[in-house]
């Protein structure tokens, strides 16, 4: 019923073909300049295949909501929603279920896409969604406290104490809370010390020495040197974001979102004042960015495969995605597109592409939302002084293991 | 009168029915299910009977042992504190005269407060940089203002919140329990006592709380089998953090059924609290049984 003003739009673009047509339906974000833009590009779409009619369905913005709908849609094998729009972290789970379409069949061309965002679609060597947008975390520092953005760790708490002695109230600030947001941030400092989570072959190898180096060093920069502030144990996205655009820190973790709102003056203490860079990194190391971002895959059960198909190839097209970046700000999935000369980024081109290079999917696993869960409360136990990062991790990775050998994925 | 008895039943099947639809048979459905693995975030593993296994591995988990510990160690705590608070308040209020409905009023209003948002508030109060409670500390001293104490990131300090919020919020329900019961003495006795030259502290010790018994144990009964299935408080004040330092049973089984969708761990969990609270419950109920019974002397 809510999807109705949606549907005309849609409609009104397709004239009096509709009758005939095939209708795939579409749950996607329903507020704002996002709902509108892929509105008007299914406008386009349905100018091209006037056969096809798309029909957007209103779902919450929220990932946890819309990770419970689907799941309760697809666990039931309904053939509606058509189009599913996963998180990165969702695609393996959605595969190894059964519930998502490999998309090899329709002979999906990924060459000029970023390897890392290809990676984290794959389960078993399949394809099993297109990437939409891509999502990387990035080194946010203030440019009239520091040069440059500091290239190891060991430059980044020696900036940060000197921006601290210059009045900033905090050196680095980074989402420390007990949620997936953690992860994210341990991550990126595992990949700068050299270290992963699971390995190539899908051991757990987490509570390996670049693990506990990098948990050391996390704990170390609120507890040491106190660079960063302990109470950032307790903040999400958004209070590092506040601490930073209040002008309260040098350094700040975030994802691309950030940019726009702290460039507001009207909100920002720091509007024009800060850039971006990579995250730091420890010899033996390379940069670690967080990749996030939107994937589009096909329900399993739909009845019109290749009809969903098309609107995959449509939206994920070079046009479609400068567009989501011209508009929406959203960083295009495509490499080639980086070349391009309409890209149009708040952020400059070659800085993202190096981000991009750089992104760090996290493990690509069917049962991830449990295995993240583990982490959380092993690095926040550490974080807090609980445990040793060691001792910590060796937990950790035992009920890791335990998880995915209740889960038949151990690595053989 | 076996054909009363034949009616009485009748009469009584309806009530016995609704019962058994509301009460027993999502107990047993639940029952049922922890014999069974059921993830849905692993659906390849269909739903296959397996027994105890459930419950080995929840008797078996760190996590869940620490999760009881942390639940006893909250109801006791906090229970306690509302026990004595509430006696005490209870005592005032019953000797007042004067604007005795405006201040019943003001004791009540924190229990109608819902426990969300007066968990929020209490997270307001306790942020380590804007919070009121540093800043207070700051002033007195007692705090270096450049580095706060972050409460809900300390294992330990992270229990003062949940525990002051509970019984901020649910002293004024004991309170109002005990009042209700000091009532009910009849004012003879405290005259006879004190006729008898009984102070006050030996007619609060010989005759209130000897009388004020069965009003007590309906408070702790009700307070403690809350208490125990603390849930909403926590799940907003430290999401069972930091690490998992607060986490009670009730927050570790709503993990295991709706982070990780492991439904058959998850209810074997549920099937545990529910024990633990079952027999919690009988006992108070045979306490209770004998104190409401024994006639008062």
């Amino acid at each position: 019923m809510r999807a109705t003003p949606y549907v005309l739009l849609v409609a009104l673009g397709c004239g009096g073909q509709r009758a005939e047509g095939i209708v795939v339906t579409f749950p996607a974000s329903a507020v704002g300049r996002e709902a509108e833009l892929l509105a008007a590009q299914l406008r386009r779409f349905s100018r091209l295949h006037p056969e096809i009619t798309v029909e957007l369905r209103r779902t919450p913005d929220a990932a946890d909501q819309r990770h419970q709908l689907y799941v309760q849609w697809l666990n039931a094998r309904a053939a509606d929603p058509d189009i599913l729009q996963l998180d990165v972290t969702w695609t393996a789970e959605f595969a190894a279920a059964g519930w998502i379409l490999p998309l090899e069949r329709f002979a999906a061309d990924v060459t000029d896409f970023f390897p890392a965002t290809v990676r984290a679609n794959r389960w078993r060597g399949e394809l099993f969604a297109l990437p939409w947008f891509a999502d990387v975390g990035m080194l946010y520092y203030r440019t009239d406290l520091v040069a440059r953005a500091p290239a190891t760790f060991a430059e980044l708490v020696e900036l940060a104490e000197r921006g601290r002695g210059a009045g900033a109230r905090f050196g680095f600030v980074w989402q420390g809370a007990r949620y997936e947001g953690l992860v994210c941030v341990f991550l990126e400092h595992l990949a700068g010390f050299g270290g992963e989570i699971l390995d190539g072959e899908g051991r757990v190898v987490v509570d390996a020495a670049p693990g506990i180096r990098a948990l050391t060093f996390m704990r170390d920069a609120i507890h040491g040197s106190g660079v960063v502030p302990e109470a950032a144990l307790n903040w999400q996205e958004e209070q590092t974001r506040y601490a930073f655009q209040n002008g309260e820190a040098v350094f700040l973790r975030n994802w691309p979102y950030a940019w726009p709102l702290m460039q507001d003056a009207a909100k920002s203490r720091v509007a024009g004042r800060f850039a971006v860079g990579l995250l730091p990194s420890a010899p033996g190391g390379s940069a670690g960015a967080a990749l996030g971002g939107s994937q589009l895959a096909i329900n399993a059960n739909t009845e019109h495969p290749e009809a969903a198909w098309r609107v995959l190839r449509f939206l994920t097209a070079p046009e479609q995605m400068l567009e989501r970046a011209a508009v929406l700000g959203q960083f295009p999935p495509r490499v080639s597109l980086y070349e391009h000369p309409e890209l149009a980024l708040p952020i400059p081109a070659g800085q993202v592409r190096a981000l991009i290079e750089h992104a760090t999917p996290r493990p690509v696993s069917p049962v991830w939302a449990e295995l993240s869960e583990i982490l959380q409360v092993g690095l926040h136990r550490a974080l807090t002084r609980q445990a040793e990062p060691e001792d910590a991790l060796s937990r950790a990775a035992a009920d890791l293991r335990a998880t995915l050998e209740r889960a038949g994925l151990s690595a053989r | 009168v076996r054909d009363e008895t034949r009616i009485a039943w009748l009469f009584m099947l309806p009530a016995l029915g609704a019962v058994g639809l509301i009460a027993l048979f999502p107990l047993g459905w639940t029952a049922w299910e922890s014999l069974h693995v059921h993830d849905l975030r692993m659906p390849w593993r269909g739903r296959p009977f397996v027994g105890l296994a459930n419950y080995r591995e929840a008797l078996g988990s760190g996590r869940f042992w620490a999760a009881l510990g942390h639940t006893l160690f909250f109801t006791v705590t906090s229970v306690g504190i509302e026990l004595l608070l509430g006696l005490f308040l209870a005592v005032a209020l019953h000797r007042t005269s004067r604007a005795r409905g405006l201040l019943r009023t003001a004791v009540l209003l924190p229990w109608a407060i819902p426990t969300v948002v007066a968990a929020l508030l209490w997270s307001f109060m306790f942020d380590s940089h804007a919070g009121v409670v540093n800043a207070v500390l700051a002033e007195l001293g007692a705090m270096d203002r450049e580095a706060p104490l972050v409460w809900l990131a300390d294992a330990g300090a992270a229990w003062v919140p949940v525990i002051l919020a509970d019984v901020w919020k649910t002293t004024p329900f004991v309170t109002l329990l005990l009042l209700a019961g000091l009532q009910n003495i009849d004012r003879a006795l405290y005259e006879a006592a004190s006729s008898d030259g009984a102070g006050a502290l030996q007619q609060l010790w010989h005759v209130t709380l000897p009388l004020l018994k069965p009003a007590l144990l309906v408070a702790l009964v009700f307070r403690t089998l809350d208490a125990f299935r603390v849930f909403d408080l926590v799940f907003v004040l430290t999401r069972g953090g930091p690490g998992t330092a607060t986490e009670p049973i009730a927050l570790y089984t709503f993990t295991a059924l709706l982070n990780n969708l492991r439904f058959g761990y998850g209810s074997a969990l549920a099937m545990l609290l529910f024990l633990v609270t079952f027999v919690l419950a009988v006992l108070y109920l045979r306490i209770l049984g004998a104190g409401v019974g024994g006639s008062p002397r």
